[in-house]
C-alpha cells in the first residue's frame, strides 16, 4: 500500500512538482558537471603546470660546479637505465644534460649537449625560432639562446663554429631560443655531439624530469628514483613543486565552494515548492489523521516522495552533466575530460539529501490539526 | 487607493510572503557572492602565483654573454655591463607601479674563503629587505622575499648594508664547523694582494637552486667587494599580470594609437615589461616564459571555468526565486478570486501583484546583497587568505536581477489567473 | 445496553468564543443519535472532540471507556484508527485514489490492507463495480458511499457523521440515508450532526444545541 500510496501521490501531483523536478534536474546536471570537472581538474590543472618545466633534478652528490667545466659528472646509461625502470606515467619530459664552457670563436659561451627533442618537451614555454623539427641532420644542428645569437650575430642557418680544448665541431643554427632565463645565454647541441666535444663519452652533468602530479606524488617519485640511483642527488625543484601544490588546493576549493553554494540553492528551490505543496496537502493531511494515520507515517510517506523526486532527478541530470562537462572541459581546457561513473550515485545522493532537506516543510504537515480542517463545514 | 491595496496585501499574512522573501534573499546572497568571487578570482588567483617568484628578467642590453650553469655568473668580474642600482626607484614611477610586485637585483663576485674544506665560492649581493626610494620621495621596501618566496632561512637575513651573511645550505653542509650561525668567515680576492674582508654569518638559507652552494650577502657590500659601486647585474622582477592573449602579443610599434593605448594600459607581461624598459636605460627586460606563460594559462582556463560556474548559479537563484514566486501567486488563487468576484479587472489584479512582488525583490534584494557581501568576505578569505571586499556596483545588477526574475516567476502563474473563474474557487474547490 | 459515550460538562474555548459551554449527556452502544441546532452552536466542535480531532479545554468525553481529554498525540490517532469511523459533508476522498483505495487506505493507517475486505466492504455499499474509479468519476451519493465504507472497515465503535447528505441531491441523499438506516439496524452506534427534521426524526434520539448548550434531548415519535 506504502509503494501504491507513493505512486499515486507522485502522479497526483503533476504541475506542482514540475518546477520541484526542474530546479532538482538542472542543479543535479551543474552539480555533476562541475563535481567531474572538480575530479579532472587535478589531472588536467597539472598537466597545465609542466609548463613550469622540469621539477625534478638528477645531478652529482655536492655538485660544485665550478669554474670553467663540469667538475663533476654522472653515467648517462646509469641515470636512463634507471628513469626507464621507474615506468611512472606521469613522467612527461627527461632529458639530460652535458655541460662544456666552450669558444664560439673568441666568444667563451655554455655548451648544453642534450636530446633536442626531448629539450622541447622538458620546455614548452620556450619560444623557438625556426623550423629546428623538420631539419634534416639533427646532429649538426644546434638551438642558441636569443642572447648567444645578438652576441654573435647569428640568424637560423647561420653556421657555428665550437672549440674545446684541442676538439672542435661544427654546426648550424636550427632555431633560436626565447626562454627568459638562463637559457638565454646558451647553446643546445645534440648530447653524444656535447660529449664528443669534451671528450667524456657517456657522461652526463645533470638531468632533469618533468612530472605531473600532486606535490605528494612528485616527491615520491622523487625518493623512488633516488633510490634507484645511490650514487646521484634527486631532489623536487622547490620552487616549482610548493607552488603548485599551493594553488591547486585553492582552485579545488574554489570549486568546492560553489558545488556548495550551488546546493544550497536547490534546496531553498525545492522548500519553496514543497512548502505550496505542503498547502495543498493541507487536507489529504488532515483525512489522514482523521483516519488515524499517525504523524511518522504520514511524513514518512511524503519525505518518500520527496526521495524519490529526488534520485530520479539527481540520475536525469547526471546524464545531462556528464554532456554538460564534456561541453565545460571542451571551452576550458580545449581537450575533453574524462567522466567518471561514480559521479552518478555521487550526484544521485546529494540530490537526494538536497531534495530532503528542502522538504523540511513537510514535516510541518505533521502539526496539521485535523479539526482545522474541518472546521469550515 | 492603488497604494494602499499594495500596502495592505504587502503587510497581510506575512508568513507567504516570508518563503519569497527567503528565496530572494539566498538567491540575490548566493548570486552576489558568486559574482564578487568572480570578479576577484582573477586577482586574487595572480597574486598567489606570484609564489613561483618572478616573471621579468632584466640584464644590460650590452652585457657580454654569461658564462652561466646552474644560475650562478662564473664570468671574471671586471667583464661585461652593468646596470645602475640609482635607476631601479623608477620602476614604482610606470603607469602599472602598482602591480610591480618586487623586484630584486643580484651581483655575483667570485670569491676565495677561509675554509679548509672550501677554498673557492661565489659571493652573491643581493637585498633581503631592502628601502628603494622613489622619485616622488616614499620608500618601496623589496627583496628576495618577494621574488624568491620559497627560499627558506634559519637563523636570521642579513640586515640591509652590513657585512652580514647567510650561507647557502649546500655550501654550508660541506664544512658546518666554519659556516654556522654566529661564526664569522674571512673572505678575499684570488689577487694575492688584496685584503680580507670578514663576515658576520647570521643564517643558513635553502633555495633548492644554485645559490644554495653560494654566501649571500647584502648588494652594497657585493658592490664595495667587487669595485662595482651601485651596480648590478641581474634584476628579478616579479609583476601582477593579466593573461597574456594573441593581442598582447602583437608588436606595439605596429599598433594603431588605439590599439596601443588599449595594449598600455592593460597589465599585459608584454606592456609592463615594454614600461620598464623605458625607464632603465640600456637594459635588456625578458619575460621569464616558464612562470608567466603558465600562470597566464592557468589563470585565463579557471576564470572561463569560474565565469561558467557563476552562470550557473545565477540561474540556479533566479529558478528558486521564479519558483518560489510562482508558487505564492498560485497559492492566492482565493484572494484573486474575491478580487475578481468584486469586480476587479485582470489589469488591477496584476498591478497589486507585481507592484507587491517587485517591493519583496528590492527588500529581499537589499538583504541578500548584505548577506552575500559577508558570504563573500568569508569564502574569499577561507581561499585566499584575505577577504573579498564588497563591489557596490553589484547591488544595482543584484537587484535588477532581482526583480526581473521575482516578475517573470509570477507572470506566468498571473497571466492564468487571469482566465481565472471566480466562482469555482469561491465554492472552495 | 452498555453506555458507549459518557460527555461530562465537556468546554471548549476558542479565544473569547465559546464554542461548547457545558456539555452532559450519555449514548448507548446501538443508539442513531442525531445532533441539531443553528450554525455555530457547537454541534461540529462536538463531533470533532468526540472523534479525537480535537481537545477540549475542559471536561470529560469518554468514548468505549477511553477519556478522549486525557489521551496525548499518540493515543488520539491509535483511538481514531480503532474505534472511530467518520463521515464528512464533503466527503473528502483522496481525488487521486481509487474509490478501491480509498477504503484501502483507512485500512493502511489501522493495521494491515486487506484488499478482498475493501472490496466486500464497497459491495455492501452497493459499488462493487465501480471499485477501480476515481472519485472525480463517481457521483456525490456514490462518493459518500465509499466514504461509508472507508468508515466501516476497521469495525468502529462509533460512527461520526457530519452532514453527511448536506452536499447531495435529493436521490443520492436517499440512498445514503437509506445506508445509515440498514446500519443502525445491524446494530452500529450512530452520532448524526444535520439539519435536516426528516433525517432528525430517523433517529432514535435528538439532542438540540443552541449556543454551545444543550437546550433539550428529544425521543421523536416514532412511525411504527
Amino acid at each position: 500500500m506504502f509503494w501504491r500510496l507513493l505512486w499515486k501521490l507522485l502522479r497526483g501531483s503533476g504541475g506542482r512538482l514540475a518546477v520541484a523536478i526542474l530546479s532538482l534536474v538542472s542543479c543535479a546536471m551543474v552539480v555533476s558537471a562541475l563535481l567531474n570537472l572538480e575530479f579532472d581538474i587535478e589531472r588536467k590543472l597539472t598537466q597545465e603546470f609542466r609548463m613550469l618545466g622540469a621539477n625534478i633534478l638528477v645531478s652529482p652528490r655536492n655538485a660544485q660546479i665550478n669554474g670553467s667545466s663540469t667538475a663533476e659528472v654522472m653515467s648517462e646509461s646509469e641515470v636512463a637505465a634507471a628513469i626507464a625502470a621507474s615506468k611512472e606515467p606521469a613522467v612527461v619530459a627527461a632529458a639530460s644534460f652535458l655541460y662544456v664552457v666552450a669558444n664560439a670563436g673568441k666568444t667563451p659561451v655554455v655548451v648544453a649537449g642534450t636530446k633536442l627533442e626531448e629539450l622541447s618537451k622538458l620546455e614548452p614555454a620556450w619560444r623557438i625560432e625556426g623550423d629546428w623539427k623538420s631539419s634534416h641532420d639533427l646532429a649538426a644542428s644546434c638551438l642558441v639562446g636569443r642572447n648567444v645569437a645578438r652576441q654573435l650575430q647569428l640568424v637560423v642557418g647561420s653556421p657555428l663554429r665550437l672549440t674545446y680544448l684541442n676538439e672542435n665541431a661544427q654546426f648550424t643554427v636550427a632555431g633560436i631560443v626565447d626562454a627568459g632565463g638562463t637559457e638565454d645565454n646558451q647553446v643546445f647541441v645534440g648530447l653524444a655531439e656535447a660529449q664528443n666535444l669534451a671528450n667524456l663519452p657517456g657522461k652526463i652533468s645533470v638531468a632533469q624530469l618533468s612530472v605531473s602530479g600532486t606535490s605528494n606524488s612528485i616527491s615520491r617519485y622523487a625518493a623512488r628514483l633516488a633510490s634507484a640511483l645511490p650514487a646521484y642527488e634527486v631532489r623536487p625543484i622547490r620552487q616549482i613543486t610548493e607552488a603548485e601544490g599551493d594553488l591547486l588546493s585553492r582552485i579545488r576549493l574554489l570549486i568546492v565552494s560553489m558545488v556548495i553554494l550551488i546546493l544550497v540553492l536547490t534546496a531553498l528551490c525545492v522548500l519553496g515548492t514543497m512548502a505550496a505543496l505542503a498547502m495543498e496537502r493541507r487536507q489529504d493531511v488532515g483525512l489522514m489523521k482523521a483516519l488515524g494515520g499517525s504523524i511518522g507515517r504520514i511524513v514518512t510517506l511524503f519525505m518518500a516522495e520527496v526521495g524519490v523526486l529526488g534520485a530520479a532527478g539527481g540520475f536525469v541530470g547526471a546524464i545531462l552533466g556528464i554532456e554538460l562537462s564534456r561541453w565545460m572541459g571542451q571551452r576550458v581546457f580545449g581537450t575533453a575530460i574524462s567522466s567518471r561513473w561514480e559521479i552518478f550515485p555521487l550526484t544521485i545522493v546529494l540530490m537526494v539529501a538536497v531534495a530532503l532537506a528542502g522538504a523540511l516543510p513537510l514535516r510541518l504537515l505533521g502539526k496539521v490539526k485535523p479539526a482545522v480542517i474541518f472546521r469550515g463545514e | 487607493m492603488f497604494g494602499r491595496l499594495v500596502r495592505e496585501s504587502f503587510i497581510r499574512n506575512p508568513r507567504r510572503k516570508l518563503l519569497t522573501a527567503a528565496a530572494l534573499v539566498v538567491g540575490m546572497a548566493v548570486a552576489t557572492s558568486t559574482l564578487t568571487i568572480a570578479l576577484e578570482v582573477g586577482d586574487r588567483l595572480a597574486r598567489e602565483f606570484r609564489s613561483l617568484g618572478a616573471n621579468l628578467l632584466v640584464t644590460s642590453q650590452s652585457d657580454t654573454l654569461p658564462v652561466e650553469i646552474g644560475g650562478v655568473d662564473y664570468r671574471p668580474v671586471n667583464e661585461g655591463a652593468y646596470l645602475s642600482e640609482a635607476d631601479l626607484g623608477k620602476l614604482k614611477t610606470i603607469f602599472w607601479r602598482h602591480n610591480i610586485l618586487g623586484f630584486t637585483p643580484l651581483l655575483d663576485v667570485p670569491t676565495l674563503v677561509s675554509s679548509s674544506r672550501v677554498t673557492s665560492t661565489t659571493l652573491i649581493g643581493t637585498w633581503y629587505q631592502h628601502d628603494v626610494p622613489v622619485p616622488d620621495g616614499t620608500k618601496f621596501k623589496t627583496g628576495v622575499s618577494v621574488t624568491h618566496p620559497w627560499w627558506k632561512i634559519r637563523g636570521q637575513w642579513f640586515r640591509d648594508g652590513s657585512n652580514e651573511a647567510v650561507i647557502g645550505a649546500a655550501l654550508a653542509a660541506k664544512d658546518p664547523d666554519t659556516f654556522a650561525i654566529g661564526k664569522k668567515i674571512q673572505i678575499r680576492h684570488s689577487d694575492e694582494a688584496s685584503a680580507a674582508r670578514t663576515l658576520v654569518i647570521t643564517g643558513i638559507v635553502s633555495t633548492g637552486d644554485a645559490e644554495d652552494n653560494g654566501i649571500l650577502v647584502p648588494l652594497s657590500f657585493a658592490q664595495g667587494y667587487s669595485g662595482h659601486e651601485g651596480q648590478f647585474r641581474q634584476l628579478f622582477i616579479s609583476a601582477l599580470t593579466k593573461p597574456a592573449d594573441t593581442f598582447s602579443e602583437r608588436d606595439p610599434l605596429k599598433m594603431t594609437p588605439t590599439e596601443y593605448d588599449r595594449w598600455f594600459c592593460s597589465p599585459y607581461i608584454s606592456s609592463i615589461g615594454f614600461q620598464i624598459k623605458t625607464v632603465l636605460p640600456g637594459a635588456d627586460v625578458r619575460t621569464i616564459r616558464r612562470v608567466a606563460d603558465t600562470e597566464g594559462n592557468i589563470l585565463s582556463r579557471v576564470g572561463t571555468l569560474l565565469w561558467i560556474v557563476t552562470l550557473a548559479a545565477l540561474a540556479a537563484a533566479a529558478l528558486a526565486v521564479a519558483a518560489t514566486s510562482a508558487t505564492t501567486v498560485l497559492e492566492r488563487r482565493g484572494e484573486i478570486g474575491v478580487m475578481k468576484a468584486l469586480g476587479a479587472s485582470n489589469v488591477l489584479v496584476a498591478g497589486i501583484f507585481v507592484a507587491e512582488q517587485l517591493l519583496l525583490a528590492v527588500v529581499g534584494a537589499s538583504v541578500g546583497f548584505v548577506v552575500g557581501a559577508v558570504l563573500a568576505r568569508g569564502l574569499g578569505a577561507s581561499i585566499f587568505g584575505t577577504p573579498a571586499s564588497p563591489r557596490f556596483i553589484l547591488f544595482p545588477v543584484v537587484l535588477g536581477l532581482a526583480a526581473i526574475v521575482a516578475l517573470a516567476g509570477s507572470l506566468i502563474p498571473l497571466r492564468r489567473a487571469a482566465h481565472f473563474n471566480p466562482a469555482p474557487i469561491l465554492r472552495g474547490e | 445496553m452498555a453506555t458507549l459515550v459518557q460527555v461530562d460538562d465537556l468546554r471548549k474555548e476558542f479565544g473569547n468564543v465559546r464554542a461548547l459551554a457545558g456539555v452532559s449527556f450519555n449514548v448507548e452502544a446501538g443508539e442513531w443519535i442525531a445532533i441539531m441546532g443553528p450554525s455555530g452552536s457547537g454541534k461540529t466542535t462536538l463531533i470533532n472532540i468526540l472523534g479525537g480531532l480535537d481537545m477540549p479545554t475542559a471536561g470529560q468525553a469518554v468514548v468505549d471507556g477511553v477519556d478522549v481529554a486525557r489521551l496525548d498525540e499518540a493515543g488520539l490517532t491509535r483511538f481514531r484508527a480503532q474505534k472511530i469511523g467518520f463521515v464528512f459533508q464533503q466527503f473528502h476522498l483522496v481525488p487521486y485514489l481509487t474509490a478501491l483505495e480509498n477504503v484501502m487506505l483507512a485500512q493502511y493507517f489501522h493495521s494491515t490492507t486487506d484488499e478482498k475486505e475493501a472490496q466486500h466492504a464497497l459491495e455492501r455499499v452497493g459499488l462493487g463495480d465501480r471499485v477501480e474509479h476515481l472519485p472525480g468519476a463517481l457521483s456525490g451519493g456514490e462518493q459518500q458511499r465509499v466514504a461509508v465504507a472507508r468508515a466501516l472497515i476497521n469495525h468502529p465503535k462509533l460512527i461520526l457523521a457530519d452532514e453527511p447528505t448536506g452536499n447531495l441531491d435529493e436521490a443520492n441523499e436517499e440512498t445514503v440515508i437509506q445506508l445509515f438506516q440498514e446500519l443502525h439496524h445491524e446494530g452500529h452506534t450512530i452520532l448524526m450532526v444535520t439539519h435536516d427534521p426528516s433525517i432528525g426524526n430517523l433517529a432514535d434520539r435528538r439532542i438540540e444545541f443552541a449556543h454551545g448548550k444543550l437546550k433539550h434531548i428529544l425521543t421523536p415519535a416514532k412511525l411504527a
